[in-house]
């Protein structure tokens, strides 16, 4: 798969390289980057060139978006409940992600299927990581960062380090798809310098 | 033992540029830092120091100048800082170096490497 941008940047084109099949999509309400597919490798990287190259003319800016994009793509990687065949031979999830630039800041979100029972401890965790000042959280980050590896809870340093990245409050919304299972968006506010 | 010279790849992951050097005992972990396994990637390096801290105990001089590292590098990183650190209890001579992007949050970034592992690390802004 390619995605390409028009020189204006209100056109996505969306190339899947195995069908041959081109899909055009206008962007539109301030929407600077959109994506909707399997989170794998290949994608990833496209997206995160597309983030630190030329998203905004700030290179700090940049960065902070993309070091949010990398934790809260490497969620829905792992973590989404829609799964698609990635080419290693195992399966990748399946999510959205959308930036919108507006005049003194952007806003990063991403989404993806989940399960009540799975999506209760990270809105928690969110609701948690909100209720802390910065040296609280800096607190939090350095306690999460000395559990071991692999130790349930690991996803945590992600969440912190965008609410930290970001400097802003993690926002969040939950909506019933008619399967039964839910989508879950997560939304952060960058502040252009 | 011999010396560690992995070159750093900015593609679809991260590498990092790595050189240990036994003769001198000095280290840099430079560039950014993402990898598909960074488990793996590190504990090739933490196994190299470890074997040097025990069969060359000589000093060790270490420089971080990474302009990017995702959280599962900075967890990797804590275990190095925390390996240092138990050289330099032991009585070796360590020096810690690193150079930081020149922004607040960089600044914070390390200073919290350094409340977390009791390591004296010396910031440097990048050029």
């Amino acid at each position: 798969m390619i995605i390409v941008f028009d020189y204006k940047r209100t056109t996505i084109i969306i190339v899947n390289m195995e069908s041959g099949i081109t899909t055009k999509r206008r962007t539109v309400d301030n929407i600077a980057i959109s994506y909707t597919g399997i989170f794998d490798t290949e994608i990833l990287s496209v997206l995160a060139k597309e983030i630190e190259g030329t998203l905004s003319p700030d290179d700090k800016v940049n960065k902070k978006v993309f070091k949010i994009f990398i934790e809260l793509a490497q969620n829905i990687a792992f973590y989404s409940l829609e799964r698609e065949a990635n080419n290693e031979g195992g399966d990748t999830g399946v999510g959205t992600m959308v930036i919108k630039n507006f005049d003194d800041h952007y806003v990063f979100s991403t989404g993806n299927k989940t399960t009540m029972e799975n999506i209760i401890p990270v809105m928690e965790k969110c609701d948690n990581i909100n209720s802390m000042s910065r040296e609280k959280l800096r607190e939090y980050r350095r306690l999460q960062r000395n559990m071991p590896a692999g130790e349930k809870g690991g996803g945590n340093i992600g969440l912190i380090q965008v609410a930290l990245t970001a400097s802003n409050p993690l926002e969040y919304s939950l909506i019933k798809c008619p399967d039964g299972t839910y989508f879950y968006i997560i939304s952060v506010r960058i502040d252009k310098e | 033992m011999e010396d560690i010279h992995i070159e750093g790849v900015h593609e679809a992951f991260f590498t990092p540029t790595v050189n240990f050097e036994v003769a001198t005992g000095h280290c840099e972990i430079a560039g950014e830092s993402y990898l598909e396994e960074t488990s793996k990637f590190y504990a090739r390096l933490l196994d190299w120091l470890r074997r040097y801290m025990s069969t060359v105990k000589g000093s060790l001089t270490f420089d971080f100048k990474l302009s990017y590292f995702n959280t599962s590098s900075s967890k990797c990183l804590v275990d190095i800082l925390d390996l240092l650190k138990n050289y330099q209890n032991s009585g070796a001579e360590v020096t810690v170096n690193w150079y930081y992007d020149d922004s607040e949050e960089e600044l914070e970034e390390v200073e919290d490497f350094i409340l977390e592992t009791g390591l004296d690390i010396n910031k440097i802004p990048m050029e």
